[in-house]
């Protein structure tokens, strides 16, 4: 069994890393990357060597090319020179002029170092030569530009990604010379009372601290990092996006780290225990209210992030639908042709049948005109009552499979020997069907919960479109449209790690529920 | 008894074909499934509205074709209720049953070429689809090399998310009729191979195939003799939730923004510009959702009844 499993885990892992890598191929190396300019008002707006120039910042943005300009490497040469001023300098002027003539650019010694320091690092030479109009002048956004540009090879980006995918804490994460003291050790947490991990030298400060927010016990060793937003969520990282609440800030009564233990009391949403360390120096308020540099913060945000407004509907939606789905399932195998059948099975052809969104939008209309549930998300007065509509959305489809299903197996198994031979014994009708039948008809059910329940995370696309409810569902579909590749790749990676866990986990259910089927030895000789 | 001769009597030899044949009733297998499938009066309900809907899907477009920008000069025509848009181009005509859409556009002209794009779509990615999953299925479930092949392929390519697929592929190849049915069935066909690779190693290893094998039957005799005919009833099962299930996706894959471009008309694209504002202009939302429930409804039910007549237990 133990080898089946390391067999299953590194089969898994192996069908994750080519679904990556098809991924990566799809939407880096597949879509034409233009088209990301299709809808853009600045790259109108630009000509010439602008628009191209413009082009490449996007490109690097975008993660598909690395590159290095020019300007910028003269402002970094000349700054170390000479300080903040170093806009006034002749030399600065001469070498940034340089570039402009495109006869004898490539005399000048700052451009050779640039390219030299550059061609080094696998770097090509990029030159937009100046465009001039017949007079010789130079036409409106034709100045020339000077770039180092690397293209990044699929292999290089997904040796990047995987290597990126998680990473610890350790305390030579702060790049500080002057930080000597460096440790992690057990402390008292003023803010919880309890006890905390506390880091020095760490990025963050808590490592593992408790507070009342689900699921109370919160740590910073391990960062799991599926990817970078390039637009929509301008460099967030997507694991942050979608566990990062989405409402309104918490104002409390608390301390700054440095006036524990004095009378001084602040009303601040600041949440003390998401310190991250500040390379600036701390200016003289901060020297006040903090002990160290560990001076960045997040706030205490209240309502529920998107995954857990994803995950409450859809769990509560699943709970409903196995509760309702399969007693109406044995009633209308029980029952089969009665009237309860007849209704169910037009149910069943109605939720099967109708586009999901038709329906979703007939539920939605109901609801809204008939019990006055609020219809989007962000009008409802009472928040709860929201859930109420995207809830009703997500699980009476659900209850149509369910029921199908169950009646379909039930009455598969109704002419079964073991069914007459419990009529023979005399068992009523009620006991057959509840304890005989309807175990043996979940063995085909059971290989299915674990994928309903970790479904769940992945979020509902229409329904929280339709009900503008902010969850993870429109991830996938918003990042399409944006271009927003980073995303793309991690949710792509968060879906099919879901997939694989729950079929594993299926497996795992089914052979706990049927002890008559083995995982590991394949039985019937072998096909 | 003396007026009996020999010649009243006539010889007749053993005949051993004549002698092996079964005097049972003739037996026919599509006569008797249509036999039983018409029985039912809800089927012939479902085939006259089914053909209504098919001539009218292509009979009227053809006649009064659809124009969705006639009247965006005409600001006053946009959005009207059926009422106002009779009131407002002079009394009662078909064209303005439903009223008007966003742009002045005829409601009820475009849902008739919508359903015609959608059944088209539907018949044709269905045809693709399930040509390439039932053959490549049955191989896939006859062959134990190929199995072991599939299933990694399988694995993967149904874990990239379709939705990325398909965009994907419109952005490549555009957004055309066309290009939209290659990106439905360039992996659309893998989930019916592997549901019919399921039904072919469950009909492979019965009883009375393993004896048609050892008697020495060729594959191809075994595949349409004794494979086939059991899951005629599957394929058309297969069939009555495959061919709704594209119209379905359409409606989705428009309503998310990578369905077919702006110049085909479809029931998706006019759910998804009307559902915006669907409690204000009903009658833009409403027409659409119920040509294409009602496309669906009535395949799946028809798709369900003939899988059911196709069963020939049912034939009794």
């Amino acid at each position: 069994m133990k080898r089946y499993m390391l067999k299953r885990i590194l089969f898994s892992i192996f069908s994750l890393l080519v679904v990556v890598t098809t991924v990566m191929l799809l939407v880096y190396t597949l879509i034409e990357r233009s088209v990301i300019f299709q809808m853009d008002d600045v790259w109108n707006k630009k000509n010439a060597n602008d628009r191209t120039a413009y082009e490449y910042i996007q490109y690097q943005k975008f993660g598909y090319l690395e590159y290095n300009d020019y300007a910028s490497f003269l402002k970094t040469k000349y700054e170390a020179l000479y300080g903040a001023d170093y806009t006034k300098n002749e030399n600065f002027k001469a070498d940034l002029a340089a570039i402009q003539d495109e006869n004898t650019y490539m005399e000048n010694a700052s451009v050779q170092e640039f390219l030299a320091q550059n061609e080094a690092n696998g770097y090509k030479k990029t030159y937009l030569q100046p465009v001039r109009s017949t007079a010789g002048k130079v036409k409106k956004g034709g100045n020339a530009y000077l770039l180092a540009v690397r293209e990044l090879s699929p292999f290089v980006r997904l040796w990047n990604y995987i290597t990126h995918l998680i990473t610890f804490e350790t305390t030579n994460d702060v790049k500080d010379e002057n930080l000597t003291d460096r440790y992690i050790r057990v402390e008292k947490d003023p803010y919880s009372g309890l006890f905390a991990v506390v880091g020095s030298g760490t990025t963050h400060k808590y490592l593992l601290y408790f507070d009342g927010r689900f699921p109370f016990i919160h740590q910073n060793f391990m960062h799991l990092n599926l990817g970078t937003s390039f637009t929509k969520y301008r460099g967030s990282e997507i694991t942050q996006v979608i566990s990062t609440p989405t409402g309104d800030q918490i104002k409390k009564q608390t301390q700054y780290p440095a006036q524990i233990g004095t009378d001084q009391y602040v009303t601040t949403a600041i949440n003390f225990h998401t310190l991250r360390y500040n390379p600036n120096p701390r200016n003289a308020k901060e020297m006040e209210q903090y002990p160290d540099q560990y001076t960045a913060y997040s706030y205490h945000i209240g309502g529920l992030s998107m995954i857990e407004n994803s995950f409450v509907a859809g769990i509560i939606a699943t709970l409903i639908a196995y509760m309702l789905g399969l007693p109406l399932g044995i009633m209308m195998a029980r029952h089969k042709d009665g009237l309860l059948d007849k209704i169910g099975n037009g149910y069943i052809i109605f939720i099967m049948a109708v586009p999901a969104l038709a329906y979703i939008f007939i539920f939605a209309s109901i609801g809204t005109s008939l019990f006055g549930l609020p219809y989007k998300f962000a009008n409802a007065q009472v928040k709860v009552l929201a859930y109420f509509l995207p809830i009703i959305s997500l699980s009476l489809p659900q209850v149509g499979g369910l029921m199908k299903w169950m009646r379909r197996y039930m009455i598969d198994q109704m002419n079964s020997d073991y069914v007459k031979f419990a009529r023979a014994e005399g068992l009523s009708e009620g006991e057959i069907f509840r304890k005989h039948i309807s175990k043996n008809a979940m063995i085909y059910l059971v290989h299915g919960i674990p994928a309903n329940i970790l479904g769940c995370l992945t979020g509902a696309i229409i329904t929280e479109r339709v009900y503008a409810m902010p969850g993870v569902g429109n991830l996938l579909t918003a990042a399409i449209n944006g271009h927003d590749n980073g995303i793309i790749v991690a949710v792509t990676v968060f879906y099919t790690s879901l997939s694989i866990i729950s079929v594993i986990l299926g497996d795992l259910l089914l052979a706990k529920y049927d002890p008559r089927i083995s995982l590991s030895s394949s039985k019937g000789g072998g096909r | 008894m003396s007026d009996i001769s020999n010649k009243d009597f006539q010889f007749i030899d053993i005949n051993t074909i004549q002698a092996e044949r079964i005097t049972a009733p003739r037996y026919s297998y599509w006569a008797s499934v249509f036999r039983v499938f018409f029985r039912k009066k809800v089927n012939i309900i479902l085939i006259t509205l089914f053909i209504i809907l098919i001539v009218s899907s292509f009979v009227i477009p053809a006649f009064a074709p659809y124009r969705p920008y006639e009247n965006i000069t005409d600001a006053k025509t946009f959005n009207l209720s059926p009422q106002k848009a009779m009131d407002y181009f002079g009394g009662f005509s078909f064209k303005w049953i439903f009223g008007t859409g966003q742009m002045g556009n005829s409601i009820f002209y475009g849902i008739m070429s919508s359903a015609r794009t959608s059944l088209v779509l539907a018949v044709i990615c269905a045809a693709i689809n399930m040509t390439i999953g039932i053959i490549l299925g049955a191989v896939w479930g006859y062959s134990k090399k190929f199995d072991a092949v599939m299933l990694v392929i399988y694995n993967i390519i149904a874990n990239v998310p379709y939705i990325l697929v398909i965009s994907v592929l419109v952005y490549i190849i555009g957004a055309g009729f066309w290009s939209f049915i290659f990106a439905l069935t360039i992996t659309g066909w893998l989930g019916i191979a592997y549901f019919f690779r399921t039904q072919v190693l469950i009909i492979r290893d019965r009883e009375y195939s393993l004896a048609s094998r050892c008697l020495g039957t060729p594959i191809p005799r075994m595949i349409s003799k004794n494979i086939l005919p059991f899951l005629t009833s599957v394929i058309v099962t297969l069939l009555a939730t495959e061919l709704p299930s594209y119209i379905s996706m359409e409606v989705f894959l428009s309503y998310i923004g990578v369905g077919l471009s702006a110049e085909v008309p479809s029931l998706g694209r006019m759910i998804q510009e009307a559902q915006a504002s669907f409690l204000i202009y009903p009658w833009e939302f409403w027409p659409p959702v119920a040509i294409a429930a009602a496309i669906t409804i009535i395949l799946y039910v028809l798709g369900q009844n003939l899988a059911d007549a196709s069963d020939p237990r049912t034939h009794m």
